[in-house]
């Protein structure tokens, strides 16, 4: 009913314009149609009206006629002309009172026709002219009439006489009459004329104006489609989703978003069919689910509202690969909702939407709460047994990420200086991860770790160090200082629900208490052991560092760190697994010992020593080829003790899995040798290949 | 919480760069990264422009640049006129640029001031509040600049 109103509202001009037109012409066919009729009326008066001419002289020529045969006695030819007085008298007098009264006559053709009274005043005169004749003339043939032979001598003299006086009076009226009845009859022509000019004029200006409206119309239509679709595209071409429609066949529509392809990560045409694009992104699992589901809203068995919870699309992970091959893996929500054209489903409107960033930040709040649990039994283990070490490891990361940032402040110009300070960066990020692994501190371990993988690819990748590099680092030090926040903070809250800060001062100050040499060996221990289980290998460990408690802190707080490195690479390119140490005939269990002793002369010797595989020059050799940082013919010509001291270059590793946080990042001995050189103190290393590798660093105290 | 990203940073970068690299035909480079934190501070130069953000970030994004360095620019850019008006003018276009760039990145509903500008020492910047706000130093010829992000989640 609405919608009927609405065409009627719409297109009310036009209606108009033809129920005019309409009635225009049937105004004029009616109208043509009562001038026709009346011009055939027209025609039988006039022609009736020359016939009464025709008549008054017959009727006076058939008297003469019957007056010379009685003259001449010749009977038959009365008797004729009689007979056809007769006819003729009576034939004149019907049609004169046709033309007074209107009545049945004869026609011209024999049959009887109707005779319409004469309408203008002067033809109404001229037939009562004609009666005060007709009327005694009639009177006096009336013994001549019914072919009567017994009329008189007188009777007949009298009547051809009044015919002889009357008939040329009467032959003027009806010869009026018919001038007028032909007048009356042009006249109506002529309105007819003007009706059906006036009527075609009406009908061309109505046609006119409804070819005016309707173009008018279909203007304003064309602009109002016009508009609603630029403001589809307008739509399509701003929302961020993907929208399109299926049709049954499960075929897109014409028109969809601009940010589809992007979302699906492909090239999109209308009409494609939908399912082989969905099947190439997700599970065939998935897959089969999702096209049962678009099949169930395409049907119309099940209403919408109760299968919505079925959607297999929601927050689906999909595989997208571009136009070169990149396979990324992203998360999409497609919604599905049907389209009713007459409460009949026409098609379905898909939406999708890249929910990644909404998925990955549930991921990271996931992570971040198992992760700051995780922390928290950590941090809770170490208050309770080696607090002291716990604020070191803050007071020194807070230290490092200040070195780290103060050098990142400096303005450098050149990809050359950029690297010093990226190896510089390295080494502290690896200082902080090494002391992080001691003390079995994960997120920071982990971070530092990542940091470090991203590093190495700026360093090794193919584009010199740029600005935007140190933008990178930049990042990857506040995301170091976000955690290093947490941790501090935690570290301060429960330093001071453990009695105050002063303790935290005295514990991180230079001069400690003489047993944190304690909680070392018992951190380096579950260090060396956690890195063995990771590897699959077996250790012992030998720790003899009673020297580091009577050393000065810095002294040991270096000694700690160089530990920690030498430890790990001993665990991770030493020490061998034990089906491997099985074979060479060594226990199955690796040896690992720490000394330090004091040599006399304010000298000590720190001792890192293991029982694995040693240093194989051939080896590093490989490594160096491998790594591109020399060729076969550079690194043939090196002897053995220059082979040997590559280790300590930054940037140089011999471990194959970059991806394990105790590999070598290339960073490991690099630092050790900066930590040494920073002591003032001299670093050596002895080795035999498959028996041991020993590094020994000797320094001085001043007294 | 999700904070500041490198995407982010580079969007305001970019725009500096993008300004120069249009008016006069050399894009900047960048120097050096850094947070501002402990005794680490920004470095400010004689004329700043400054965007005020509000909306999903909140916070200030500063420009500044030595006098030498936007007379330059204006002598490039065929500008007669080089008075402290005009060079504050052009540091407030730079900061415009920003805004801009901003605006594209962060979308509409981020709401962002018209640029400020001002005449200052050179020095430190003592009005960044967010913890740990990003320094960018910049060159453009052999003069030194520098953009501040000082923004964070709201």
């Amino acid at each position: 009913m609405n919608e009927s109103q609405s065409i009627f509202s719409k297109y009310r001009k036009i209606i108009l314009a033809v129920i005019i037109f309409v009635v225009c012409d049937l105004m004029v066919i009616g109208i043509n149609f009562y001038g026709t009729f009346k011009a055939q009326e027209a025609a039988v008066s006039i022609n009736l009206s020359g016939r009464q001419r025709m008549l008054s002289q017959r009727m006076t020529k058939v008297l003469l006629l019957i007056r010379r045969s009685v003259d001449t006695n010749d009977e038959p030819s009365v008797l004729r002309n009689l007979k056809e007085l007769d006819l003729t008298v009576n034939l004149f007098n019907t049609t004169l009172r046709g033309f007074r009264d209107g009545a049945m006559v004869t026609g011209g053709d024999g049959n009887p026709v109707f005779l319409v009274q004469v309408e203008t005043p002067k033809s109404h005169q001229l037939v009562a002219d004609a009666y005060k004749i007709w009327d005694p003339y009639f009177n006096l043939l009336q013994p001549l009439l019914g072919n009567n032979r017994h009329f008189s001598a007188e009777q007949l003299e009298s009547v051809v006489t009044y015919a002889q006086n009357n008939n040329l009076e009467v032959l003027r009226l009806m010869n009026d009459l018919t001038t007028d009845l032909e007048f009356v009859a042009n006249g109506r022509a002529d309105f007819l004329r003007m009706v059906l000019l006036a009527g075609f004029i009406i009908a061309l200006i109505n046609f006119s104006y409804t070819v005016f409206i309707s173009i008018r119309q279909l203007m304003a239509t064309d602009r109002e489609l016009a508009q609603a679709r630029g403001e589809t595209i307008e739509i399509l071409s701003t929302v961020h989703e993907g929208l399109f429609l299926l049709d049954k066949e499960k075929r897109l529509g014409s028109q969809f978003s601009e940010s589809l392809p992007r979302l699906l990560h492909r090239e999109i045409e209308p009409g494609m069919n939908f399912l082989p694009i969905l099947k190439d992104m997700i599970s065939a699992e998935t897959y089969e689910s999702a096209v049962d589901y678009i099949e169930l809203l395409l049907g119309d068995r099940v209403k919408e509202a109760l299968v919505t919870s079925l959607n297999p699309l929601t927050n689906v992970s999909v595989s997208l690969s571009d136009s070169i091959g990149n396979t990324q893996n992203r998360y999409l929500s497609f919604f599905f909702n049907r389209v009713l054209i007459d409460d009949k489903i026409s098609h379905v409107l898909v939406t999708v939407q890249d929910v990644t960033d909404k998925i990955e930040l549930m991921q990271q709040a996931e992570q971040a709460k198992n992760q700051a649990k995780t922390e928290v039994d950590t941090l809770l283990r170490l208050a309770g047994n080696d607090f002291g070490s716990l604020q070191q490891f803050v007071f020194n990361v807070g230290q490092s990420l200040g070195q780290i940032n103060e050098k990142l402040s400096e303005p450098i110009d050149d990809p050359r200086s950029r690297q010093h300070t990226l190896n510089y960066i390295m080494r502290l990020v690896h200082g902080i991860k090494g002391e992080a692994a001691v003390l079995g501190i994960d997120a920071i371990e982990g971070y530092a770790h990542s940091c470090e993988q991203e590093m190495v690819a700026m360093r090794e990748g193919n584009t010199e160090l740029s600005g935007e590099h140190m933008v990178r680092i930049a990042v990857l030090l506040e995301g170091f200082y976000s955690r290093y926040s947490s941790l501090n903070n935690i570290v301060s809250n429960l330093s001071a629900a453990m009695g105050g800060q002063e303790k935290i001062a005295a514990a991180a100050q230079a001069d400690r208490p003489a047993e944190v040499a304690l909680p070392f060996v018992e951190h380096i221990t579950h260090l060396a052991q956690r890195i063995a289980s990771d590897r699959g290998k077996q250790v012992e460990v030998n720790c003899q560092v009673a020297k580091f408690a009577i050393l000065p802190a810095n002294i040991t707080k270096e000694l700690e760190s160089i530990s920690i490195q030498l430890v790990r690479n001993a665990l991770t390119h030493g020490i061998e697994s034990p089906e491997e140490r099985a074979t060479l005939n060594k226990p199955q269990t690796g040896a690992l010992c720490l000394f330090c002793e004091y040599l006399g002369n304010n000298l000590y010797d720190f001792t890192v020593r293991d029982d694995g595989r040693g240093i194989v020059p051939d080896r590093l050799r490989d490594q160096l080829v491998k790594s591109g940082r020399m060729t076969v013919q550079e690194a043939a010509t090196m002897d053995n003790l220059e082979v040997t001291r590559m280790i300590f270059q930054p940037g140089f590793s011999t471990a194959s899995d970059s991806a394990d946080i105790n590999a070598g990042h290339g960073v490991g001995l690099d630092a050790v040798l900066e930590k040494v050189k920073g002591m003032n103190g001299r670093l050596s290393v002895k080795s035999r290949p498959d028996l041991f590798t020993e590094f020994h660093i000797q320094f001085s105290v001043p007294q | 919480m999700k904070s500041i990203n490198e995407k982010d940073i580079h969007s305001f970068v970019d725009a500096v760069s993008g300004f120069f690299a249009q008016f006069a035909e050399e894009k900047v480079e960048i120097r050096a990264a850094y947070l501002v934190e402990g005794a680490i501070k920004p470095s400010t130069f004689e004329l700043t422009s400054y965007i005020t953000l509000s909306g999903d970030y909140s916070g200030r994004v500063y420009f500044s640049a030595p006098r030498a360095l936007i007379a330059h620019l204006l002598l490039m850019m065929q500008e007669p006129n080089r008075n402290d008006d005009r060079l504050l003018d052009a540091v407030g276009e730079i900061a415009n640029t920003i805004s801009g760039n901003a605006r594209k990145h962060f979308g509409e509903t981020m709401e962002i001031s018209v640029p400020s500008t001002e005449v200052t020492e050179t020095g430190w910047l003592d009005t960044v509040v967010s913890p740990r706000s990003y320094v960018i130093l910049v060159k453009w010829k052999q003069y030194r600049a520098s953009v501040v992000v000082d923004i964070q989640r709201a």
